[in-house]
């Protein structure tokens, strides 16, 4: 296959896609590796780790197994950096192809409200409207999306004005297609390129401003997730390395293997676009 | 008439102690969160009382047991039918701008900008009739009925004197003074650079002789819990009061080298915390469910993982510092067992409970999770809502939540402090400090009327003791613990917390060892 | 050009106040007020008190009111009051701004300077260790979050090794004065700086390394190197220039960026700037300050989009056309 021999090329990709597969399987298999719940108190609170084979990573300040936390924090920040960027992916399309392909004042007027949203610094924004809308996972999603969809607008919008003038995008028009067939039969099929390489690169954003909102306090108090763990451990950060250390090398090395993937994806995608997605 | 007379003689003699005391030195101490001013006798949130009890002074202090002490009053006495209270104030005291301070500025302050301004005394001003000064150095307090209370609201943060030749005829909230305060205390205000700093030096005029020996008090704003430890570690300031850094720090940075530690100090507060549990709809309505939510959790295991054991479980609604505390009360021990039978007997049926933490912080965090587990351990589906200060107060004072994290002071006395949450004359919307629970007997709301209603301990004991006994019983809320908020400071600093109201008291004993 | 200016000026303020307008409604659609913030932290109070406290701050009005009489205010230039620090809110911004644009413009300037140079190296070299080095180096930062840094910095550099201050702006209560007193604030500037630094500059060696490789592809450069100009020439005078046009667009934005964007660094360093007093006004509800710094955070982007802009203009007369 074409596309796989090209991605491939790039070494770091595939060491990236091979640890996400994994932190996928490990999501995945969670409730049956850990069985009982993060949150439980199992064990004297800050026990080092690699002291006792049943908790290898140590627990907390409450005594809670952190190699359980990290696994079900594996699933909160996949879910969260996947909806909230699908989220971002739903807003920011439409607006995108709507923009571009009508151009004229539909065009500014989107823009406008893009650039809006581009104005107030995004995570000050992301900030304020978990606060407001109360910290859970919806609110928290919502906020990411919101923040995240105007560079998906500006990039399908782009490509789209590139599209719009191609000879059968002009044939589609002449031939007298309805103008939502033309959008999603001839010109978002040609956009999905680049949206899925910007697409790998926003699950890493989501993942990293979901943790740093945790971090902030601002996580949904019922769900382990790694940045509530470095913000849990923060204040224990002396007494404790470990329970700041595994969580945030779970988020590098994350963040790390979609922004590898990510550009794989660009090599093997578009060659051409090497710089748009970014 | 006269009952009680406590000459200046034995004031004096407390600090005889401190016979080595040297003047001169700086304070440095932490302040969070960053108080909205300083006019104590308009804001009393925790940090302005802190450093405005530096500032400005009350007519009395409380000592450990709750004793008064004199302040600006030298001496009081007490009429037998606990109507009258009169009290001699100290000669030669100047305010900070140098007018001389007189019993009309305590008419003032009690009679006019308090009654205006002060909500908590507001209250207690409601059994007060007159408020004379028969010359410059006497007031007399004229009650309408005898309030057991009374003698206990007259420390600075409750009862703060304040200049009447500077606010007499201003629209009080709005006075452009309120950002230079000027009281009669031990230390001056000099300057405030807001984020960063408050400056505070030492009063030269100050009317007690040889106070106070510190020559300045610098309050550092530090937001981030982690850098007021560091700032501690690096030698930036060397007092952390009550609550300043995280409290899975306080048994790290406690053993410290040069560093001393004491949870003294809090005695007048009795800071007590519990879960509201409202009474009025769902599993919480049922007492058995309350009941089960007591034996449910290990509170002695948040008290010594959380508290690192400063303070104590609480075993009643009164604080053992508290007066008219009783044990003699029914006990619930962590007990799993005796709570998934409660919850088996009224029937629960796994409806799911919300569970709203105190967003003041980590460790109130990581109690409510445990609380939670403690519950889901017992079979109770709850599920927590996280929200910020201004959103838990509305959610509190709507009476929108099943179960929420609390705590509150208790002022010294029941009847400031404790009945408030329980009476049925106080379920109203709007406030988080009421009662919330929506409890509502009428032999509670008998008994408390009765312990407030006469200045005779033994008749308040009384009736404080059978209400106690009441409300173990129904639960009307779940009490968790009595909290301790150890003070952290160099062991070179001495005389730090000498009262029961410590270091909201002002610094004018403290001096630093070389 | 000057029409252009003030076209864009115009549509700038129309956006700014569409932003004033959707935050006032925002904020407000938040649980709680801040007479009740006020009101929790005496932790006690009664009907009369915060029936007080929002005639004070003016809440006891209708949300158009209230609304109208904000945004007349912010016509005028005023900001309004803020309720809990009890001054003037245009105050506080500016006597917070210095110490968040000090922070934010050091970050910038060295990741900006650091991230360029590195990314230039790489390019040069292709494929050798140092290119490894350096893109590796480019790919961690880049995925490493910034609060994570800052703390793990403050630990080894402040705790264990006592190197530098962890916290704050200055030494308090030092009093020191003239350039002691610069030394001071550059000492407690250089871990909260570096570390802000750090994703910028990741994202600035990431974008030149591969601007640098696809302008050394194009016609023009092949052009020079045919005519047998030096490498170095090549590099500098005909890449490099090039190559940084997306550069200067991106710095552009991010300069926008600079107000609102420290509120992580500055939270973990206790830097007394803007973005930890935004957080603190949303806690409290600090309707006005809030209001505020949102109002100079954005009116600072829109600024720098119409610098960047103009800029543009003047360097390349080819982007009038498009």
């Amino acid at each position: 296959m074409e596309f796989w021999k090209r991605f491939s090329r790039h070494r770091g990709a595939v060491i990236g896609l091979v640890f996400l597969l994994l932190i996928v399987a490990i999501a995945v298999l969670t409730p049956m590796l850990f069985p009982s719940s993060p949150w439980r108190m199992v064990q004297r609170p800050f026990l080092p780790p690699f002291t006792m084979d049943r908790f290898p990573l140590g627990t907390d300040a409450l005594g809670r197994d952190v190699l359980a936390g990290l696994a079900y924090g594996a699933q909160v920040s996949l879910i969260i950096g996947l909806i909230s960027t699908a989220a971002a992916l739903l807003i920011g399309i439409p607006i995108g192809l709507i923009a571009g392909y009508f151009g004229g004042l539909v065009d500014d007027v989107l823009m406008r409200f893009t650039e809006f949203f581009q104005t107030v610094p995004s995570f000050a924004l992301a900030i304020v409207l978990v606060a407001i809308f109360q910290p859970s996972i919806v609110s928290i999603i919502a906020a990411i999306g919101i923040v995240s969809w105007p560079p998906v607008a500006r990039l399908v919008r782009a490509e789209v004005l590139s599209l719009r003038s191609r000879e059968y995008v002009e044939a589609a028009i002449l031939s007298g297609q309805t103008n939502t067939t033309i959008i999603l039969r001839q010109i978002l099929p040609n956009t999905l390129s680049p949206i899925i390489v910007l697409a790998s690169l926003m699950v890493a954003t989501a993942i990293l401003l979901e943790s740093s909102l945790s971090f902030m306090g601002l996580g949904d108090p019922n769900l382990m997730s790694w940045g509530y763990m470095i913000g849990a451990a923060r204040t224990v950060i002396r007494q404790a390395w470990w329970l700041s250390f595994f969580p945030g090398v779970a988020i590098l090395l994350t963040v790390l293997a979609l922004n590898l993937i990510g550009e794989g994806l660009n090599d093997a995608l578009n060659p051409r676009l090497s710089r748009k997605g970014k | 008439m006269l009952k009680r007379l406590m000459p200046v003689a034995a004031a004096l003699l407390l600090s005889t102690a401190a016979y080595a005391q040297k003047p001169g030195g700086r304070a440095n101490v932490v302040i969070q969160p960053e108080p909205p001013g300083l006019m104590v006798g308009i804001i009393q949130n925790g940090p302005t009382q802190m450093v405005a009890g530096n500032i400005y002074e009350g007519l009395l202090r409380y000592d450990p047991q709750l004793k008064p002490l004199p302040q600006l009053a030298k001496s009081w006495t007490i009429s037998d039918d606990g109507l009258t209270y009169t009290f001699k104030l100290q000669s030669g005291v100047k305010w900070h701008d140098g007018k001389p301070f007189s019993s009309a500025d305590v008419v003032f302050s009690a009679n006019v900008f308090l009654r205006e301004t002060h909500a908590r005394l507001r209250a207690s001003l409601a059994y007060v009739d007159t408020i004379t000064a028969p010359d410059a150095e006497t007031v007399v307090f004229k009650l309408k009925q005898p309030f057991g209370p009374f003698i206990g609201i007259f420390e600075v943060g409750t009862m703060p004197m304040v200049p009447k030749h500077i606010y007499e005829g201003t629209d009080f909230k709005a006075n452009p003074a309120n950002n230079t305060p000027i009281g009669t205390g031990p230390f001056k205000f000099k300057e405030w650079v807001k984020g960063s700093h408050i400056l505070l030096v030492k009063n030269t005029d100050y009317y007690e002789p040889g106070k106070p020996l510190l020559d300045e008090i610098y309050w550092h704003v530090i937001p981030d819990a982690a850098a007021r430890s560091v700032a501690y570690e690096t030698g930036k300031v060397d007092i952390l009061p009550g609550g300043s850094i995280e409290n899975f720090d306080v048994g790290r940075v406690s053993k410290l080298k040069n560093t001393c530690s004491t949870d003294k100090g809090w005695e007048f507060f009795g800071p007590h915390s519990w879960l509201w549990l409202n009474n009025r709809q769902g599993p919480t309505a049922d007492k058995r469910f309350r009941q089960a939510v007591m034996h449910a959790m290990d509170r002695k295991f948040a008290l010594d993982a959380l508290w690192n054991g400063f303070g104590k479980v609480a075993g009643s609604p009164v604080s053992s510092s508290t007066k008219f505390f009783t044990d003699k009360v029914k006990a619930y021990d962590y007990d799993p067992a005796k709570a998934k039978a409660l919850l088996k007997e009224m029937g629960y049926k796994g409806e799911t409970v919300r569970l709203l933490p105190l967003p003041y912080g980590e460790t109130w965090q990581r109690w409510a999770e445990a609380v939670k587990q403690n519950l889901i351990d017992v079979g109770i589906k709850v599920e927590m809502v996280s929200t910020d200060v201004a959103g838990w107060n509305q959610k509190v004072a709507d009476w929108d939540y099943d179960m929420a994290f609390t705590y509150l002071y208790q002022y010294g006395d029941p009847a400031l402090g404790v009945s408030r949450n329980y009476v049925s004359s106080n379920i109203a919307k709007g406030s988080p400090w009421n009662n919330v629970e929506g409890y509502s007997n009428p032999a509670v709301d008998d008994l408390f009327a009765k312990g407030a209603a006469t200045a005779k301990a033994d008749e308040r004991q009384d009736a404080y003791t059978k209400v106690q006994q009441i409300l173990t019983e129904d639960v009307p809320v779940a009490w968790l613990l009595e909290l301790g908020f150890p003070t952290i400071h160099r062991c070179s600093i001495k005389n730090l917390v000498t009262t029961g109201i410590g270091v909201n008291d002002g610094f004018k004993d403290a001096w630093i060892e070389n | 050009m000057i029409g252009f200016i003030l076209a864009r000026l115009g549509k700038s303020a129309a956006i700014l106040v569409a932003i004033v307008a959707l935050n006032f409604l925002l904020i407000h659609a938040a649980p709680g007020d801040p007479a009740a913030v006020m009101a929790g932290e005496a932790g006690a109070s009664d009907e009369k008190f915060l029936a007080q406290l929002r005639t004070q701050f003016g809440l006891d009005k209708s949300l158009p009111e209230q609304m109208a009489l904000y945004m007349k205010g912010v016509l005028t230039l005023d900001l309004g009051y803020s309720y809990r620090q009890q001054m003037p809110v245009a105050d506080l911004i500016f006597s917070r701004l210095p110490a968040t644009l000090l922070l934010t413009f050091s970050a910038f300037a060295i990741s900006l300077v650091l991230g360029t140079l590195a990314g230039v190296l790489a390019s040069a070299r292709v494929g050798s260790w140092a290119d490894t080095l350096i893109s590796t180096a480019a790919l961690i930062f880049y995925a490493t979050p910034l609060f994570w840094v800052a703390l793990m910095a403050v630990i080894l550099f402040s705790v264990t090794l006592d190197w530098l201050p962890g916290f704050g702006y200055e030494t308090v209560g030092a009093g020191y004065t003239g350039l002691r007193r610069v030394l001071d604030i550059a000492e407690h500037l250089i871990l909260p700086a570096l570390t802000l630094g750090l994703f910028f500059m990741a994202v600035y060696m990431r974008m030149t390394r591969a601007s640098m490789l696809e302008v050394r592809g194009l016609d023009f450069v092949k052009t020079a190197r045919a005519k047998g100009l030096a490498p170095r020439t090549i590099l500098w005078r005909h890449v490099f220039r090039n190559a940084m046009l997306p550069i200067v667009t991106l710095a552009g934005l991010q300069a926008g960026q600079l107000v609102g964007g420290a509120v992580l660094t500055e939270t973990v360093f206790a830097w007394p700037g803007i973005g930890r007093l935004m957080f603190e006004a949303l806690a409290q509800r600090d309707y006005n300050l809030l209001l505020g710094i949102f109002f100079i955070s954005a009116a600072m982007v829109l600024l720098f989009n119409l610098i960047t802009d103009v800029a543009y203009r003047v360097v390349d007369p080819r982007i009038r056309a498009s």
